[in-house]
């Protein structure tokens, strides 16, 4: 960080008018950060997620309402199978992006397709908790809470949906390329893996955030001073 | 479609052996190799060339066309919002023609005329129209680094305006619930449109921040990772700078907007109450309950501050180089501008409740929104400084584009200083909700941007068409555009001090009726005389493709890229066989010394090696 406020404020103090900064500007290769397109792409998608997540989260705490129903929420449920499924999603893509910078392609078909079934089975279980949160009569409009929680796992799936269209098409890639060729698609997979990492990131400060603010926890706290 | 997937091209990178150093930018006091540039390492770009009239014209990757189209659907929809302010003054200066009209209709034109002017017209226009035709062109680059997925943003945005004129036929018409959508009342009955009309305009503000975000990563991804070599980012033309400044604010922004717009059509299709409080209809209490109107202020204009910069950051970007080429004068402090683009855009984040002090807030909130808000004055003001610093002992070519220019600054502090007035709370509660504050907005970011376009329009448009548009009618559209203007907004100001109320379908029984009535007369006509000028420009536009000056090469005698591609209009792919290497700034106008007085970012040291330095 301290690295990149550097660059940025060493950039704008340039002088490109005068000649000793020519120099040096001329040999300048165009790119701004030596990263990929790709890479780029995911760190700006990141910085836009941030900001809508952020406001999701806004919006929550601004609206909680008193007295929630939050029994079906803290009970042990589907959630936490959930969030170990996506667990286990970014530890194969860490495998991969290890076994890419060793030059070993061996298990990246593989992995690749376990990490888009997993995925799949993440947002399965993800609709199947949403049926039971209905059939116990927590609907969309019951109260802001559930109102939230809902809006935020839709909109959660939807950037795994996006990120599974990106999936799909460099694993159908990837699946058509020689053991030796598939590090070709190197930069395309460590994009992809960064995102998936972020949106676990995401999902469980969210997790956290449905178990920390509500007045169960608050009277839980309040319980451990009294 | 499928033989045109035959048809892509990687252009060959190239390694230049030129030299270089040197004076300003790379001009005088050359060394042996000063011209020399390192050898290209970003791999070529390939691209997809289409060659049906679909694949070329319709659904067309090249970043040129794309922003061509961006700029005819944005001006269509301006029109229409055009159209509508029209009925809106007919209805204000004569209600005995305007019968037809009802208080309901009126709300809706206020409604859609704010929203497609903010959006669907400025933005779109800046960001999608400029920033696409001209970024890949300034920094040096082929096109933009996803073609497809900047294909898919226009269609998005096309979809969305689709989205937004259907709400004119469907039951109930578009919304009127004022162009900041506020809830409870956009969705309750009783407004015109609460329906579909605004669950429409919700459906398509979605689709446009999708689509925005497409082109958004594009532009910003373009300018940081696909620059030609030579081009640092502090030898980017302050266009490029103001688009890309803006394209961050937007990415930022418009996440808030969607937020609130989701949230809205979610209150208003499944009765959640994300902003909806416990609510009485007629005596009986609703179904919604524990809701925050406030939030949805909260976001509205998170977003809608920011948007005010994002409109106003690519006209302060554009109109300086403008500036800069027609008074022959480099521009005034550089830095400082770039400092003042990226300072404004940090600063917008911090001002949004100013928007919001009649909404009641705690006094500190108050004092702190006002004093972030008057901040804003200091970059700014540096960038008016700068701008009439440049023009000072320039040799200003006083054509169209100058006169667009100096329209837009004398205008620009106009609006800026009525802005000083209601940044602070004490003033803006009593004049909150009059006609000083349309005076203002309309004057700071309406007119004066509109005047960059114009100004905009004039320059480029012998790059984009190859033709100089006629400089007589030019003449014409913008005296009568500038006088009536300030014919429209000036009296504006003095309504608003008489206390005119703004929103107001008519004037009842209003003791301001009597010194209004005139003045809203005179306004309408105005305004009804501006509006009809825009046709000199269509006409103008028209016949200069048909009969127009050419204007070969460089007919401004600029010094920035999109001026120096193998043929004008450039072609797909702009560059030819070699991408350009860059050796100085845009900035080399009138430099002591130098045989001509510009000098091309393309031009090494060698070629210029009389010209004299000024130490900064």
């Amino acid at each position: 960080m301290s690295n990149l406020l550097k660059k940025l404020f060493g950039t704008l103090l340039q002088k490109p008018w005068e000649s000793e900064r020519a120099a040096i500007d001329n040999a300048h290769e165009g790119k701004t950060f030596d990263i990929s397109v790709q890479k780029s792409a995911v760190l700006i998608i990141f910085g836009i997620a941030t900001v809508l997540f952020s406001l999701v989260f806004t919006s929550y705490l601004y609206t909680l309402p008193p007295g929630q129903d939050t029994k079906y929420l803290l009970r042990p449920n589907l959630l936490w199978i959930n969030t170990l499924i996506l667990f286990f999603v970014t530890y194969f893509f860490n495998k991969i992006t290890n076994d890419l910078k060793k030059k070993d392609t061996s298990k990246v078909k593989r992995n690749l397709l376990i990490i888009g079934g997993l995925t799949y089975l993440f947002l399965f279980g993800q609709i199947i908790f949403w049926f039971q949160l209905l059939k116990s009569g927590n609907y969309v409009s019951t109260n802001s809470y559930f109102a939230n929680f809902y809006v935020f796992t839709a909109l959660h799936g939807l950037h795994l949906l996006g990120g599974l269209l990106f999936w799909g098409k460099v694993s159908s890639r990837v699946l058509k390329l020689e053991q030796n060729k598939i590090l070709e698609e190197e930069k395309n997979i460590s994009a992809l893996s960064l995102y998936w990492t972020f949106l676990l990131i995401v999902w469980l400060m969210f997790f956290l955030m449905i178990y920390i603010f509500n007045d169960a926890f608050v009277a839980w706290c309040k319980s451990l001073i009294s | 479609m499928s033989d045109e997937y035959e048809n892509k091209t990687g252009y060959q990178a190239q390694s230049s052996e030129t030299i270089s150093s040197g004076g300003r930018g790379g001009g005088s006091g050359t060394v042996p190799d000063a011209d020399h540039v390192r050898p290209a390492e970003i791999p070529e770009q390939d691209l997809y060339h289409g060659h049906s009239f679909i694949t070329k014209w319709v659904f067309c990757q090249d970043a040129k066309v794309i922003g061509v189209q961006y700029f005819l659907l944005a001006t269509f929809t301006g029109i229409i919002g055009l159209i509508l302010s029209w009925l809106m003054r007919l209805q204000l200066g004569f209600p005995e023609a305007a019968g037809f009209m009802t208080a309901e209709h009126y709300y809706q034109f206020v409604t859609m005329h704010g929203m497609i002017m903010v959006v669907y017209f400025l933005t779109a226009l800046f960001l999608g129209g400029f920033g696409n035709y001209l970024i890949p062109l300034m920094v040096g680059s082929r096109d933009m680094v996803f073609p497809y997925l900047n294909m898919v943003s226009f269609w998005s945005f096309f979809v969305a305006v689709v989205v937004l004129l259907a709400s004119f036929f469907v039951p109930g018409g578009p919304t009127g619930a004022g162009w900041t959508l506020y809830p409870p009342q956009a969705i309750l009955e009783g407004t015109p449109g609460s329906g579909m009309g605004i669950l429409l305009m919700c459906i398509s503000l979605i689709l446009f921040v999708a689509g925005f975000t497409m082109g958004g990563l594009n532009y910003m991804i373009t300018v940081l990772q696909a620059r030609t070599r030579g081009m640092t980012l502090m030898r980017m033309p302050l266009t490029v700078w103001g688009i890309f400044t803006a394209t961050i604010l937007a990415m930022l922004a418009f996440p808030a907007l969607l937020v609130g717009g989701l949230m809205m059509t979610l209150d208003n299709v499944l009765g959640t109450s994300f902003f909806m409080p416990t609510i009485l209809k007629a005596g009986e209490v609703l179904e919604y309950g524990g809701g925050s109107p406030i939030l949805f202020q909260h976001l509205f204009w998170f977003f809608g501050h920011p948007e005010v910069y994002i409109v106003a950051l690519p006209a302060f970007g554009i109109v300086s180089d403008l500036i800069s080429v027609h008074a022959r004068k480099n521009i005034f402090g550089y830095r400082m501008m770039v400092w003042a683009i990226v300072g404004i855009g940090g600063l917008s984040f911090f001002v949004w409740a100013h928007h919001m002090y009649v909404s009641g807030m705690n006094p500190w909130f108050g004092f702190f929104f006002a004093t972030t808000t008057l901040i804003i004055a200091i970059p700014t003001a540096m960038k008016v400084y700068n701008w009439i610093l440049t023009l000072w002992r320039g040799n200003i070519r006083l054509n169209v584009v100058m006169l667009w220019c100096l329209g837009f600054i004398v205008t620009f502090v106009n609006g800026g200083i009525t802005g000083l007035f209601l940044g602070n709370v004490t003033v803006d509660v009593p004049l909150s909700d009059t006609y000083f504050v349309i005076a203002h907005f309309h004057m700071v970011m309406g007119i004066a941007p509109l005047m960059v376009i114009m100004g905009a329009v004039y320059h480029w448009f012998p790059l984009v068409a190859g033709r100089f548009l006629d400089e007589k009618l030019g003449k014409w559209h913008f005296w009568l555009t500038f006088l009536g203007a300030y014919s429209i907004y000036f009296p504006m100001h003095y309504l608003g001090f008489i206390g005119v109320p703004r929103r107001y379908f008519e004037m009842y029984d209003s003791p301001y009726v009597t010194s209004a009535v005139g003045m809203n007369e005179f306004i309408s006509v105005a305004a009804f005389i501006v509006g009809a000028a825009q046709l000199i420009l269509i006409y103008n536009i028209i016949r200069t493709l048909k009969i127009g000056k050419p204007a070969g090469h460089n007919p401004w005698q600029a010094n920035s890229l999109e001026w120096l591609t193998p043929s004008v209009p450039p072609e797909h792919g702009n560059w030819g066989e070699k991408l350009p290497v860059v050796h100085r700034w845009p900035y080399d106008f009138s430099v002591p010394g130098a045989k001509e007085d510009f000098i091309t970012q393309t031009t090494p040291p060698s070629e210029v090696t009389e010209t004299e330095v000024e130490k900064t």
